[in-house]
């Protein structure tokens, strides 16, 4: 039973960090149709600038900051670069699947020669551990927490006060209709992609804190992770995509104190499949997102 | 000119019955309870203010989309539940108000692919070799050839239909449904982005077509086409049909010259 | 050059052009994004190979894997193709039916990144991270794998199942079956207003390729008489789909050529690239790198690939102009 508790505890962090990065990703397809197959490779690059700040003796958590300041510049070129000029040409989405994955692949084999094939760790003495009534963690979990929380809220103030979230909401709903009211799509699209593109970088940075160690390899697993909870969410949902990182995270630490921890993925996966199988548009459903032709 | 019937009575049963027909979606009530006989043989209009659930109600007639409630009997046979490809086997075909060609086949191909019944056209057909289809495939080409010699657009037959003009588009997509053999044609606003010339080309065609004893269902704005063109018309607003008959009955409906016809 | 390296290209040659030729027919010819592809080679591979080993407990019992029937050529070969046209059953029901395609993709990708890693550690399924090795090559009982002669018979083989894929597929591909597979790509909304079930259509290329795949996969694992997860992580898909997009998508051709331009082509050059040059690892991660800037520089300036899709011409048809 203490397992139990315990892991709850460890979902507490999961979740967090898998909400970060999931909402992250399901607003970058809300709001410009793209699914970023490059979106865990972005992660897993900010981790690594955080590593060689924290290398260089840097606090970790001015490295969480940087992470998500190159993050966001990382996305926001990825975009104007890549992404845009295809969609401009009038690419497909399927199109714009294989042109992410090749970019993805690329990412990563360009970083690895960089970084190496061996995993890394975060050097971070300051922290304590902390117990309540049989949950352990260490500060830095606890900070984790705090931080994802007051970035769920900053991102639900930001879609529902602010001029810029409101015209990111029309632009997801309906971007021909929303230029022709005069919204500035160009500008929101390279808000959106800053604004992601920050969140993905801090997701990575503390998917890596939360983790004994990383390496490139984890990119795909961070990917498939806030995959599975943006379309447990339902796809473009950001407050989907925080609710699936809720059972998501819970569900993959309670099945690693159940069985083991190597299959944390797998159960990400066998949560998407189900929800694939079951109820494609997932929990709050958005117009058709995932549903078939006709 | 539209033979002036003054009531939908027609010889024989109608062609397709929809009985109380709702889709709803995510609060929306697109098409909200819409009941109607669809006679043989004639060409009925459909029309409306934008909005009203003309298209949404085409779609669920044919199995585009699914009905949230009611059922629709087509030439006797109950086609609620049935999938959008079935019906379409069956008779019951659409056409789409955005060009719907399929651009990377040629012409011809696009007509012969609808063609139903090719013995090339199954896996195993296929792998028996060209010799076990090549018949059937030049029987049907000399259909499609006529087709195309009748619309005239047997010089464009080796063109992919991609890089045809959009009047040329809708001609293929209406002799690509006729390859079906159907016995009802949903037509979703075939005059819409069309070369005036062509419109008129359209309309001999469909007159013809009628002529040859096709039911033709047709969603279409322009109201001096629909006059010159439909037996019937059936006014939809809102979801709800709100008026059928012939056009000159509907005009002396107040109701239906204010909510939607003006002149 | 010697034998043993000329057979060893040939084989692979014709290994990628099995795989290239399958996954055009699901991917060029028919639209669906297979990033799954490797999946089924890799079970075909399992397949044979647990046909063809002898049970676990043998060669000092070091491998643990389910099976082991020792049983001879062609089982394990035909043991591989079947294997792949299973599992493409209950994947195609999950994936090919009710979502929209960009989705089908993803699925599919992760499903393959999952698979590879639940093997990887399951260790009893097929012997986990190190995979199962000293697989009996066929008729090895018959004539000594370590022989000229053998090589070449093997070429042989593998020449044989080119040619059958081939004649199979180009069937498919160019009969009005293949045209209803075009035009589902096209427009599935408009091929289903024809008539067309477009979830059958999937799902029987979906099985069909999936079996030409785990064909690949026993030739494969016949010739190099191991296999393990190593050899099918994901991005190897995306090798197959670099193929498929430069040689020519939508044309059988095509295929081959992107068989032998990329798989060969880029293995072949690099060979003569000395590894030491930079940090380890330089060379293999830098040819990713390619892989990924030819998919991207194909897709942007030349989508159809070399040999684009031909366009059909039906016997007696009136002479075109050639646009300029």
């Amino acid at each position: 039973m203490d397992l139990y508790v315990a892991a709850f505890g460890f979902g507490l962090v999961g979740m967090s960090v898998i909400a970060i990065a999931a909402v992250g990703f399901t607003m970058q397809f809300g709001i410009t149709n793209m699914i970023n197959l490059a979106y865990g490779e972005v992660m897993i690059s900010s981790a690594y600038v955080a590593y060689y700040l924290n290398k260089a003796g840097i606090s970790i958590w001015f490295g969480m900051v940087a992470g998500a300041l190159f993050g966001a510049m990382f996305s926001f070129l990825l975009n104007r670069i890549v992404y845009a000029p295809f969609l401009r040409k009038g690419t497909a989405p399927i199109g714009m699947v294989i042109v992410s994955l090749a970019v993805s692949l690329m990412i990563a084999n360009l970083l690895l020669p960089i970084v190496g094939y061996y995993s890394v760790s975060y050097q971070d003495t300051t922290g304590g551990l902390l117990r309540a009534g049989g949950i352990v963690l260490t500060t830095n979990q606890i900070a984790i927490i705090g931080v994802a929380v007051v970035l769920m809220l900053l991102i639900h103030g930001l879609l529902r006060y602010t001029r810029l979230g409101k015209a990111m909401r029309a632009t997801a709903a309906n971007p021909t209709l929303a230029r022709n009211c005069g919204i500035p799509t160009q500008r929101v699209i390279d808000a959106v992609w800053l604004i992601t593109g920050a969140l993905c970088g801090l997701a990575g940075v503390v998917a890596a804190m939360n983790s004994d160690s990383f390496a490139i390899a984890n990119g795909a697993g961070f990917l498939i992770t806030a995959l599975a909870a943006a379309v447990l969410g339902g796809a473009g949902q950001p407050y989907g995509a925080m609710i699936g990182a809720v059972i998501i995270g819970m569900v993959t630490e309670l099945s690693a104190a159940a069985w083991s921890p190597e299959y944390k993925e797998v159960v990400a996966f066998g949560i998407l499949v189900l929800v694939m199988v079951l109820r494609p548009q997932g929990l709050l459903a958005k117009r058709g997102a995932l549903a078939a032709a006709g | 000119m539209a033979a002036a019937v003054d009531s939908l009575v027609t010889a024989g049963r109608p062609m397709l019955v929809a009985s109380d027909i709702h889709r709803h979606f995510e609060g929306l009530h697109a098409v909200d309870g819409v009941s109607m006989d669809v006679p043989s043989g004639q060409i009925t209009g459909l029309i409306g203010p934008n909005g009203a659930g003309k298209s949404t109600f085409l779609a669920v007639l044919a199995g585009t989309l699914p009905a949230s409630a009611g059922t629709i009997v087509f030439d006797g046979e109950d086609v609620t539940t049935a999938p959008a490809y079935m019906r379409a086997r069956r008779g019951l075909v659409r056409t789409f108000q955005l060009p719907s060609e399929f651009g990377r086949l040629t012409v011809l191909e696009n007509l012969l692919v609808a063609a139903p019944k090719n013995r090339g056209d199954s896996l195993f057909g296929a792998l028996r070799g060209r010799k076990y289809w090549i018949d059937d495939e030049r029987r049907l080409a000399q259909q499609a050839r006529a087709l195309l010699k009748r619309f005239g657009l047997s010089a464009q037959e080796s063109e992919y239909a991609g890089t045809m003009s959009g009047g040329q588009k809708r001609l293929i997509e209406i002799m690509r449904a006729l390859m079906l053999q159907p016995r009802l044609l949903l037509l979703d606003e075939p005059m819409s982005g069309v070369h005036p010339k062509i419109v008129l080309e359209i309309q001999h065609y469909l007159e013809d077509l009628r002529a040859e004893g096709l039911t033709i269902l047709m969603v279409e704005h322009e109201l001096h086409m629909v006059e010159r063109l439909c037996d019937s018309v059936v006014v939809m607003a809102q979801g709800k049909v709100i008026g059928s008959g012939t056009m000159a009955t509907l005009r002396r409906q107040r109701e239906i010259v204010d909510a939607y016809l003006v002149g | 050059m010697n034998t043993y390296y000329a057979t060893n290209l040939l084989v692979y040659a014709g290994v990628d052009i099995i795989a290239c030729l399958a996954l055009n027919m699901q991917f060029g010819v028919s639209g669906i994004v297979n990033f799954s592809f490797i999946v089924f080679q890799a079970v075909g591979a399992y397949a044979a190979a647990v046909l063809s080993l002898p049970p676990d407990s043998a060669n000092g019992g070091f491998q643990i894997y389910v099976g082991g029937y020792q049983l001879p050529f062609p089982i394990p070969w035909i043991g591989g193709a079947a294997a792949g046209g299973l599992l493409a059953i209950p994947v195609g029901l999950v994936v090919l039916r009710r979502l929209r395609s960009d989705y089908q993709a993803i699925a599919l990708l992760v499903l393959s990144i999952i698979t590879n890693a639940v093997i990887t550690n399951a260790r009893p399924l097929l012997n986990g991270a190190a995979g199962l090795a000293l697989v009996p090559p066929p008729f090895s009982d018959q004539i000594d794998p370590n022989t000229e002669t053998y090589q070449f018979l093997y070429v042989g083989l593998t020449a044989v199942c080119v040619v059958i894929v081939f004649v199979l597929v180009n069937r498919i591909v160019n009969s009005p079956y293949g045209r209803s597979l075009r035009a589902m790509r096209e427009r599935e909304l408009a091929a289903i207003a024809i008539g067309k079930n477009p979830v059958r259509l999937k799902m029987t290329v979906f099985i069909v390729g999936g079996v030409i795949a785990g064909l690949s996969g026993a030739i494969l694992v016949g010739f190099i008489q191991l296999w393990a997860p190593s050899v099918w992580l994901y991005p190897e898909t995306i090798i197959l789909f670099a193929a498929v997009i430069v040689g020519g998508r939508g044309n059988n051709i095509g295929a081959i050529l992107g068989a032998l331009l990329v798989p060969v082509g880029f293995e072949e050059v690099t060979r003569f690239i000395p590894t030491t040059i930079g940090p380890p690892g330089l060379i293999p991660a830098l040819q990713w790198v390619a892989i990924g800037l030819l998919i991207i520089g194909f897709l942007w300036f030349r989508p159809e690939g070399v040999r684009p899709e031909p366009r059909h011409v039906f016997e007696g048809a009136p002479a075109r102009e050639e646009s300029a």
